[in-house]
């Protein structure tokens, strides 16, 4: 290593030694920044990871009538319905579920709520076709083309239920943005004032590097060095965080919530370098910026 | 080696309160030569050195320094134009951390030498102006004197062309101020154009070199061999 780089290092490292307990403030603040822009990110990934594997999933169901609303369906109505379905070139799967399917899967779902099913019979849930589609968007031409077909009594988009709760995690995920971006702007801001603390401590050391002709950079690096180093060890402080906690919660749900997909140890590491990223970039602008005018030529 | 022409320097205290600092000052100083700038506070001494780091720009007239005109100068060459330039201060500014070694060989790591030149030419000047046994005592273990020779040492260490010295001898006792200047005269010997603003009528009048005397930001007096009063 040259001698210019020694001397970078060694100066950025006695101006975080020198300066602990803002050195401690400053790697606090990244941290709790960083973590809630982690726990952001990984939010989205494991809404992005659901709504996968539930499009995929989800059905368009086509209710059939039983003399409750309408007239009840006929099996010959009802044959000539699924061939005409199957004849869709959108629709890539027909099942046919019966009262007694539906009243089955009802009682599954819903095993742990007595009250639920005590207030259903094998006959209250109507019998459906469940559609599932080449291409979820394409619900419109399927609702268009038979709802108005002898036996149908109603066309139900399954993808307005996972609709609701996307809507739901959206709010979250941008609240938590919210916050981790303002958090962030008070780390930035806390750098700089550091930053500008530890270049009026060394003010005198900075003066005669001016005068026998020091660089702009060589004089500045040390103190943006020593900003960086912060941040630094403040994402990698979240980011172990995350990796410590985030696997586990999702583990955990996974156990409860069967029918969900969820993010992992993978995921937590693929936001790494994000973090890293942002940490070090945070205090890198904000330690330029608070030297900008302070060791002017 | 360092030229003024028709330099002008005012600062501003109020809205229309302005300060004339220099006023239309013209001065030539050839390569090698030992001048003096002599007056009394607030004469524009101090203006006068630091246009010459380009710590302050002119509002008026030309300088030229080592070559550069100050006035074009960019800068990110400014830099460039400090390390042809040694800066003595009044009151020494050593790094109180530091060893008179280090103290000596900041100047020039921090200007990115490589390890071997320094380790070369920092004891050759502490050996110049006569410290080498004080090279690993701190500025706070030496006397007034040594400091300023640690001092004069940093400025000199990277063989500048121009040596600055503003009131070097200013915080000195009068036997000291001696050692120092035999020191800044052995400096001009090397070929060093020596530049220094004093108050120290001893001194100049000691030395006969060429004076230039400031009053209110006007030169009023620029003689060669000269003292530092009139028939003083």
């Amino acid at each position: 290593m040259t001698a210019r780089w020694t001397y970078v290092i060694r100066e950025a490292f006695i101006g975080l030694r020198r300066n602990l307990m803002m050195t401690v403030a400053v790697i606090l603040s990244v941290t709790v920044s960083l973590t809630l822009l982690g726990a952001s990110l990984l939010l989205s990934e494991q809404v992005d990871l659901a709504t996968d594997d539930w499009t995929g999933r989800v059905e368009v169901s086509i209710y059939l009538c039983d003399d409750r609303v309408c007239p009840a369906i006929t099996s010959e109505q009802q044959e000539q319905l699924r061939e005409d379905l199957e004849a869709q070139e959108v629709v890539a799967e027909v099942f046919y579920e019966s009262k007694q399917d539906a009243f089955e899967r009802f009682t599954s779902m819903f095993a742990d709520q007595e009250s639920l099913i005590e207030a259903i019979d094998q006959d209250t849930l109507p019998a459906s076709f469940r559609v599932r589609l080449e291409n979820p968007n394409l619900f419109n031409v399927i609702a268009d083309q038979f709802s108005t077909y002898p036996g149908v009594e109603e066309i139900v988009d399954q993808r307005e239920v996972l609709n609701q709760f996307l809507r739901f995690t959206n709010v979250v995920r941008t609240a938590a943005l919210v916050v981790a971006a303002i958090q962030l702007v008070a780390a930035g801001v806390l750098i700089a004032n550091t930053i500008r603390v530890a270049a009026f401590a060394r003010r005198e050391q900075t003066g005669i590097m001016r005068l026998v002709g020091a660089s702009n950079w060589y004089i500045r690096l040390p103190f943006v060095l020593e900003g960086v180093l912060a941040g630094l060890i403040g994402a990698l402080v979240s980011w172990g965080l995350l990796w410590a906690t985030v696997p586990q919660v999702a583990g955990g749900l996974a156990q409860d919530i069967e029918l969900m997909p969820f993010i992992g140890e993978a995921q937590v590491l693929a936001v790494g370098p994000w973090l890293l990223l942002a940490g070090t970039g945070i205090a890198a602008v904000s330690s330029i910026l608070a030297l900008r005018r302070f060791l002017d030529i | 080696m360092i030229k003024l022409q028709n330099v002008t320097k005012t600062y501003k205290r109020g809205a229309d309160d302005e300060v004339i600092a220099l006023a239309d000052v013209t001065v030539d100083v050839a390569k090698g030569e030992f001048v003096f700038v002599v007056g009394p506070s607030g004469s524009g001494k101090s203006t006068f050195m630091k246009l010459l780091t380009r710590e302050q720009l002119p509002d008026d007239g030309e300088i030229y320094v080592a070559g550069k005109n100050l006035a074009t100068l960019r800068p990110w060459k400014v830099p460039v134009l400090r390390r042809e330039i040694g800066y003595v201060f009044q009151d020494f500014k050593l790094l109180a951390n530091k060893t008179v070694y280090e103290n000596v060989a900041f100047a020039l790591e921090v200007i990115g030498r490589p390890r071997r030149e320094i380790e070369k030419r920092v004891p050759e000047v502490l050996d110049l102006v006569g410290l080498t046994d004080k090279a690993n005592a701190h500025p706070h273990e030496l006397s007034g004197g040594q400091q300023q020779r640690v001092s004069v040492a940093r400025a000199f260490v990277n063989n500048p062309r121009i040596l600055l010295c503003d009131e070097p001898t200013g915080n000195l006792d009068p036997s000291t101020s001696v050692g120092v200047m035999k020191l800044l005269d052995r400096i001009n010997r090397t070929g060093a154009t020596v530049v220094m603003a004093t108050h120290d009528q001893h001194i100049v009048d000691s030395m006969r070199r060429r004076v230039i005397e400031l009053e209110s930001g006007h030169v009023v007096r620029d003689q060669s061999r000269g003292v530092y009063g009139y028939g003083g």
